[in-house]
């Protein structure tokens, strides 16, 4: 991970108080700030106003290619090599239905699995970080110069931080 | 299910730190108690590997099998375990749909008994075959024998059908604990912080995290509800499809979901009441979670008592002489106590459920819950043998009693499924801190901004 | 030979039979050389460099030679590949069984490769036990004592021999002026012989002649399983019983118990036991008294006799009522008719007037001379009689027996206990046993000198006048065994003096070929000695049509009276009949034969007592209780089978089981009916059968070892049934068993498109493209006995393994084929009795494939329902999805040798047939419809470039079925036999609800009777 930025870190108990700090902040022009939650919570979250998430597309293009992959390796292997059996149609469409279902089900998990996971990586920023934050608090960090961290400082303050520190 | 209870109103929630204290304290130091019973567990799992020796060693005979019952124990026991694993990701992701809050505080038990009902499910086909070692030609892979798989045969079925489930619930169960394993994390100390640390895969909680994250969950909720429903309908197929007499209908499907839930509830029932006395959970499960899980069992025990009434009925209807007789057999023949056993325990018994009083009674759920089981058990063995025991040919008819080795296999599935849960129970966190802690509503400045 | 037939083939022109055949007359003279020079020893591979004289790997060589598993003397040919005799199928040509063969004989091989066979000559030492010996050593110690003792001291008991061997031994003890020769046969004919002296004045047996009889009435004669020459009987029972062109023949069996030959009557009545005789005088009461039919002359005379004997008076003596008995008579005169007395009824005290009775009613019907034949001679016993084995005990127990010789009888166990056999030989100071297996007799001797199997020595045997049939070997013997004719010769020689003069011949193949000369002079054919014994050898034997000889009635025929035992009340009448399966217990360990479920009771490996449900229901007796059977005589323990076939005042008791010794396979198995016989002979000298006994339940349970699940067919049409009068009036309509609203014509037509676009697929693709035949099958179940011969046929055909009786009890037999039995009726009603050969149906729309995940059970393009051993993997869905569950999984693995369960010790598996993959542990295995033998005959067909004939495939079962019962053929060619039969009349498929389109017709069976 490369070298961790300098910048404020504030950690707020109230979460009017966060969502309120973040408006600030982004009204002040900070974009590359990094808000800590113990749980997902709407308020911050349509605060920090991200487009919905990409993870959807991954499932979609894992479901699709599930379902034909499904259709195309029952039938090829099908006629590849045809031994009757019962009296039957050597490609029987209606119980590959079945096989074409579990892959649609099994490649759309995976992919959004990978989808998340390729995401997260992308969207990650290094941050400073304090434990509390998964358990009771809301942290925000903002990766400034030394000579605008007061100006932040007060930014957070006033939101209603309960303790703010300069990261080095 | 949108309607089911919400925790009533007086109860005082506790705070976020103190929800992460006390779960976070569920992992601690395992007493002797805890050390007794997994000892257990392993000597019985070691029990049935030793029988599943035996019987690879001196082949299928060993076993209590008498053409033409083919198929015994170990297909019961196999869908016996598969029915386990839905209530699981039923709580886990259909009511995670429909949005009801109480699911947050069971759901993680729930899950992990699915994962580890299905892989001990999965044991069982390979159990059953006559040649173990050949059991990898299910598989459709390029192979020297220049042969593809029959994707006619429902046993295929049962291979995706079961390999997707057990792998999209793993998926949904690990994706679930992630937020809850960096929580334990930040108030771990000594190895267990390490592992966590590992574990936790570098979550922290951020915003750009959660936004994925979210999303994420919801897509795996939507893939995995239709993947409940799936899987036992096509484990019902094995059977539906065939022309047995007794098998061959079409309320299958429908009926072993059914059925499948209410087992699924019942065993999460079991393995919650103890739970939440030796790891002091009260405060998170209680009377409400036990009333709407009884909810849960006494929709699904009416389902399942109103798929017997029919199957008997058209039975009766069909006017088939095979399915009568098929049918007839089974309520008043050999295996009379097996289908009385099934209907009392499944049909009667859950009627009780309507009562508040019982619904509210742990120790009564218990007991209930117990019965249900061994009732589901039954119900797979009366629907699978006791039909292959009385079929066309009259004079093929023939009566199938287990040997030891059938018996301790199906004692060694418990030890190897338990084995599994008591390992994760005292290392992983059973109830979702993240979730729990979700359905609180985060500290205001001012109330009236809300 | 095979030099020989491999050039026919390389030259591509097809081996007809007949030349196949005179190439093994060549064969069978050649191979004593092959034999002595041991080069086809088989242990040892095959060399190529140098190639073995007369064997070509890959290349079956066929030798002619006779069945001796029972006196009925049947020909057979023996398949031998690579030096070792692996199948035998019945003789086309022969006289007697014209190609079938029946249970016993094809486990005659069993007795072949038995692994309990004396392996040399053994003697017993000092401490008692039996050690090996050399034949030097042997021959020298039999030599001495036989030099020792007066002549008239030496006794010899030996079994039905009829022929060059059986005057070697009157010879040889003549010689050395001893008359101690014996003849035993547990079940002999001496009732009959006194009957016919006492009625016709003749000691010749007559020959029955079935094929002509139209009606039929049997006084207890099983002659569909043990009597005489069943495989014979059956052929002619057929011929004149099976339903053709619209006429079959009546048969009405009368018995007290209801035997599978009476299972086969149109019509069982169950007499007051022992009082078959009655019935008989009353029949022929009435014929005399009305002149029925056209009563010889001289029947007048018998009006005295017959005084007695008014229908009212008997019907109270033999419980069969007046009205029937005139029908009978009736009936029994409308048309050519025969009434023949045996078996059972030919074995209690009055059995003789019994079988006199039943000469007289063939005498008033006029049957003498037309069905019942004198001139033939028919010697099925060579003459034994039970009177001369008790003259035998008392001789020993007074000491009077110096030498006892024993060959082929087994007296210590196959004779009432009472008679005290075995004790007797103790008083013997020297006992020598020709027998090939330790059995109860040969436990007491104090030498053995094991004799070769029937299948490794030359003989001859003659079962009746004008037929004398040859034995060849078949193969080098397997063990270290001497020919006992041999033996007899060596020991002539060694003894010298007159001894050595009379027998001059080296060895005792030349001592047969100086017989045979004799035989070639009578004939006084103009070919050489050496063509007439080469085609003697191809064809078995020689044989001509006898003339039949008149008879008239002997003063005796006055005398006839018929005078019932009396049984004391409270007790039932037991009958003690031989086993269809294991006859007297000389066959009792033959794997095969053991495992084969009685056609009866469908029970291996036990003794079974039937009795009556009623009865039973009384004593508290349910199926599988132990009870203990209690006669004057003794008691014994069985497993109770409720059976409605016996009366409610009789039960039945097979023989056969109960062996102290004779191998693995029959030591301490069920129990010995002879316990319960009395020991003094009866009037005409011969073994009481019938015995009066107490029932007592003991408590004990088993379970009974049968795959039979339920005894009725659950009006499922599993074996269909129709009453002649019915079938020729409105026809047969095929029972459907009840469904859900009938499938409507629109939907029908859909499917069957539907299917047929299916077909067109497949003929464009892989292996399925082009032609192809379709193989079926019809079995005709107004011909099918039930005796079970096919199925022993597939197992020694398809290498099925024996699981013994404890997987037995958990129905895990393998028998591809099985003979399905159900009653129907009973109680007020008729009992009735069907069995259908159940075995796959090779199904068109077969259930069990598309269930397989891994194609082990596909459709071959020849309409064949593969299973492919290689890809099973054993998950049994195949077999619950099977309505006919004729799918059978390998539990264990029968063919490893380590393991437990090995099905073949050695040398048993010898006889595994090499064009059959042996199936191991975890897969499961089915009737192929003898694939090999059609890849074989395709094989041959495409070498000599001739088309594939209808015929030219036949599958074991239907090559070994006596009654023809079982065809074969492409059902593509509607000029086969098959394709005709199945669409009969009488045609239907099993299950046909079900929609599998089964490659199998069954023909309905047909009841000459009023109600089905």
């Amino acid at each position: 991970m490369k070298e961790r930025p300098g910048g404020v870190l504030a950690a707020f108990r109230h979460v009017d108080a966060a969502a309120h700090a973040i408006r600030q902040l982004k009204e002040l022009g900070y974009r590359d700030f990094t808000v800590y939650s113990p749980v997902p919570n709407f308020e911050i979250m349509s605060a920090v106003g991200h487009p919905v998430s990409p993870v959807r597309v991954w499932t979609l293009v894992g479901g699709l290619t599930g379902c034909l992959s499904g259709y195309a390796m029952t039938m090829w292997m099908s006629y590849d090599y045809p031994l009757v059996v019962g009296g039957k149609a050597l490609g029987s469409v209606p119980p590959y239905i079945i096989i074409m279902f579990e892959l649609t089900i099994l490649l759309g998990a995976l992919s959004t699995l990978a989808g998340l996971i390729v995401h997260t990586f992308r969207t990650h920023r290094a941050a400073a970080y304090d434990p509390r934050f998964t358990n009771d608090l809301i942290g925000i960090f903002v990766p400034c110069p030394p000579e605008r961290r007061t100006a932040v400082q007060q930014v957070l303050q006033q939101a209603g931080a309960t303790e703010v520190r300069f990261e080095q | 299910m949108a309607t089911v209870a919400r925790p009533e109103p007086v109860r005082i929630p506790p705070t976020y730190s103190e929800i992460t204290h006390d779960i976070a304290a569920t992992l601690g130091r395992p007493g002797r108690i805890y050390y007794v019973l997994l000892g257990f567990v392993i000597t019985v799992m070691l029990i049935g590997a030793a029988a599943l020796l035996w019987q690879v060693r001196y082949g299928l005979g060993v076993a209590g099998y008498r053409p033409p019952v083919m198929w015994g124990v170990y297909i019961t026991t196999f869908v016996f375990w598969v029915g386990i694993a839905h209530s699981g990701t039923l709580v886990s992701a259909i009511l995670y749909l429909f949005r009801s809050a109480w699911r947050t505080a069971v759901y993680r038990t729930a899950e992990v008994m699915t994962v580890f009902a299905v892989m001990t499910a999965g044991l069982f086909p390979l159990i059953h075959v006559g040649r173990i070692w050949y059991a990898y030609w299910l598989i459709p892979y390029p192979n020297q024998r220049q042969l593809w798989v029959n994707f006619k045969s429902p046993l295929l079925w049962d291979v995706f059908a079961v390999t997707t489930y057990f792998t999209v619930s793993t998926c949904f169960l690990i994706v679930g604990l992630i937020p809850d394993i960096a929580a334990a994390r930040d108030v771990a100390t000594g190895w267990r912080k390490k592992l966590y640390a590992i574990t936790a895969l570098a979550w922290r909680g951020t915003d750009q995290q959660w936004r994925h994250y979210t999303r994420a969950y919801l897509y795996l909720a939507a893939l995995a509800t239709p993947l409940v429903l799936s899987v036992h309908s096509v484990v019902s197929w094995d059977f539906a499809v065939s022309i047995v007499p007794g098998w061959h209908t079409t309320i299958f499907a429908p009926y072993f979901v059914a059925g499948a839930i209410y087992s699924g509830c019942a065993l999460v029932i079991t393995l919650l009441v103890p739970l939440r006395k030796m790891f002091k959970l009260e405060r998170y499960i209680h009377e409400d979670h036990f009333e709407n899980l009884a909810k849960l069992l006494l929709l699904t025990g009416m389902l399942v008592g109103y798929a017997y009434v029919v199957e008997y009925f058209i039975a009766w209807y069909s006017g088939n002489d095979a399915e009568r007789s098929s049918f007839y057999f089974r309520a008043f023949g050999q295996y009379w106590w097996a289908t009385w056993t099934m209907i009392i325990c499944n049909g009667f018994l859950p009627l009780f459920l309507w009562f508040k009083t019982i619904r509210r009674s742990i120790p009564a759920m218990f007991l209930l819950s117990l019965f249900i089981n061994l009732g589901m058990w039954f119900e797979r063995f009366v629907i699978i043998s006791v039909s292959l025991a009385h079929e066309y040919e009259p004079y093929a008819m023939g009566h199938y009693t287990p040997s030891w080795v059938d018996w301790s296999i199906l004692a060694g599935s418990f030890g190897w499924f338990f084995m599994w849960f008591l390992l994760f129970a005292k290392n992983f966190p059973m109830v979702s801190i993240a979730e729990v802690k979700e359905i609180i509503p985060m500290p205001r400045k001012e109330r009236a901004h809300a | 030979m095979s030099l020989l037939e491999r050039a026919a083939e390389a030259a591509g022109e097809a081996v007809s039979r007949r030349r196949f055949l005179k190439v093994l007359g060549v064969a069978g003279g050649g191979s004593l050389a092959a034999t002595a020079c041991g080069s086809q020893s088989p242990e040892k591979l095959i060399p190529y460099l140098i190639p073995v004289e007369d064997q070509v790997p890959g290349v079956a060589t066929w030798y002619a030679t006779t069945c001796r598993e029972c006196p009925a003397g049947c020909g057979v040919h023996a398949r031998v590949r690579e030096g070792r005799a692996v199948k035998l199928e019945g003789n086309p040509d022969h006289p007697i069984n014209r190609g079938k063969l029946c249970a016993r004989g094809q486990a005659a091989l069993q007795g072949l490769y038995n692994p309990d066979r004396v392996r040399g000559p053994l003697a017993r030492n000092a401490a008692g036990n039996f050690e090996p010996i050399s034949w030097q050593d042997a021959i020298t110690r039999v030599g001495e004592r036989l030099g020792a003792a007066p002549g008239a001291q030496v006794w010899f008991v030996t079994g039905n021999e009829a022929g060059t061997f059986d005057r070697l031994v009157s010879d040889w003890l003549a010689t050395l002026g001893s008359s101690g020769r014996v003849v035993y046969e547990p079940f002999g004919y001496e009732a009959l012989r006194h009957a016919t002296r006492e009625v016709f004045g003749t000691d010749e047996l007559p020959r029955y002649d079935f094929g002509a009889a139209r009606y039929l009435v049997s006084f207890g004669a099983d002659f569909l399983e043990t009597w005489a020459s069943p495989v014979e009987y059956t052929r002619g029972f057929t011929a004149s019983h099976a339903f053709t062109d619209g006429k079959m023949g009546k048969f009405v069996h009368v018995e007290p118990r209801m035997s599978l030959t009476g299972q086969n009557a149109d019509e069982w009545i169950a007499p007051v036991p022992g009082t078959e005789g009655v019935l008989a005088l009353a029949m022929a009461h009435v014929i005399v008294r009305d002149r029925l039919g056209l009563p010889p002359s001289d029947a007048a005379r018998l009006r005295p006799t017959l005084q007695s004997y008014a229908p009212e008076a008997a019907a109270e003596r033999c419980g069969v009522s007046a009205e029937a008995i005139e029908r009978l008579a009736r009936e029994f005169t409308a048309g050519p008719s025969l009434a023949v007395a045996g078996g059972m009824g030919a074995q209690h005290a009055d059995a003789h007037s019994t079988a006199a009775a039943v000469h007289l009613l063939n005498y008033v019907a006029g049957n003498v001379g037309r069905t019942v034949v004198f001139g033939a001679a028919p010697n099925p016993t060579g003459g034994s009689r039970y009177q001369r084995l008790v003259d035998l005990t008392q001789a020993m127990q007074n000491g009077s027996v110096a030498v006892l010789l024993v060959h082929g009888a087994n007296p210590a166990y196959a004779s009432p206990s009472g008679l005290g056999f075995a004790a007797a030989m103790l008083n013997v100071p020297f006992k020598v046993s020709f027998s090939r297996f330790l059995d109860e007799t040969a436990m007491q001797a104090d030498l053995i000198l094991p004799d070769h199997d029937p299948l490794e020595q030359w003989n001859d045997f003659e079962p009746r006048a004008g037929a004398t049939l040859l034995q060849q070997p078949v193969m080098q013997p397997v063990f270290d065994t001497r020919q006992s004719g041999d033996v007899l010769l060596e020991l002539a020689r060694r003894m010298g003096g007159r001894m050595a003069q009379r027998f001059t011949a080296a060895t005792y193949k030349d001592y047969l070929q100086d017989a045979w000369r004799r035989l070639h002079q009578q004939r006084g054919s103009r070919e050489t000695f050496e063509a007439f014994w080469t085609e003697a050898l191809m064809r078995g034997g020689v044989w001509s049509e006898p003339r039949p000889r008149g008879v008239s009635l002997a003063a005796g025929a006055a005398r006839v009276a018929v005078t019932p035992p009396a049984v004391p009340e409270a007790r039932f009448t037991l009958i003690v009949y031989p086993s269809s399966v294991l006859y007297d217990g000389r066959a009792a360990n033959r794997p095969w034969l053991q495992e084969l479920p009685d056609p009866v009771s469908k029970l291996g490996w036990s003794t079974w007592l039937e009795i009556h449900p009623d009865a039973a229901r009384e004593l508290g007796i349910t199926d599988g209780d132990i009870v203990e059977v209690g006669s004057d005589a003794g008691t014994v323990r069985a497993v109770a089978l409720l059976y409605p076939g016996v009366r409610r005042d009789v039960v039945a008791l097979p023989l056969g089981q109960g062996h102290t010794a004779f191998g693995r396979y029959a030591r301490d198995r069920g129990a010995n009916g002879y316990q319960l016989l009395a020991a003094a002979p009866t009037a005409f000298g011969g073994v009481q059968h019938y015995a009066a006994v107490t029932v007592r339940a003991t408590g004990e349970h088993e379970v009974l070892a049968t795959r039979a699940g339920n005894r009725r067919q659950l009006d499922r049409g599993i074996a269909q049934a129709v009453t002649l009068a019915g079938l020729v009036e409105e026809g047969f309509e095929p029972h459907h068993e009840a469904h859900a609203a009938p499938i409507p014509e629109r939907i029908e037509e859909v499917l069957d498109q539907w299917q047929e676009e299916q077909y067109r697929d497949w003929k464009e693709r892989g292996n399925y493209a082009g032609e192809h035949p379709r193989w079926g099958m019809a079995i005709d179940l107004s011909r099918c006995t039930g005796c079970s011969a096919c199925v022993t046929a597939c197992y020694a055909e398809n290498n099925l393994p024996v699981v013994g009786r404890e997987l037995m009890q958990r129905g895990r037999e393998m028998s591809w084929m099985r003979i399905e039995r159900y009653f129907e009726g009973g109680g007020e009603h008729p009992l009735e009795v069907r069995v259908v050969p159940m075995l796959c149906q090779q199904c068109g729309n077969a259930p069990c494939e598309p269930v397989c995940p891994v194609f082990a059970a596909y459709h071959t393009p020849d309409g064949l329902n593969a299973q492919v051993y290689n890809r099973c993997v054993g998950t049994r869905y195949c077999s619950n999805n099977c309505p006919y569950k004729v799918r059978y999984f390998n539990w264990f693995d029968y063919q490893e040798p380590s393991d437990p369960t090995f099905s073949w010790p050695e040398p048993l598996h010898w006889q595994l047939n090499p064009d059959v993959t042996m199936r191991s542990k975890g897969v499961m295995e089915k009737c192929t419809f003898c694939v090999q033998r059609i890849r074989g005959a395709q094989h041959q067909a495409r070498m000599s470039g001739t088309p594939l004939r209808d015929g030219d495939v036949v599958t074991a079962c239907q090559q070994s079925c006596p009654a023809d019962a079982i065809v074969f053929g492409d059902l593509n060619d509607p000029g086969s036999r098959v394709s005709r039969l199945a669409t009969d009349g009488r045609g239907y498929h099993v299950l046909d609800g079900l929609n599998t389109r089964p490659a199998i017709t069954y023909l309905a069976r047909v009841w000459n009777r009023a109600e089905a």
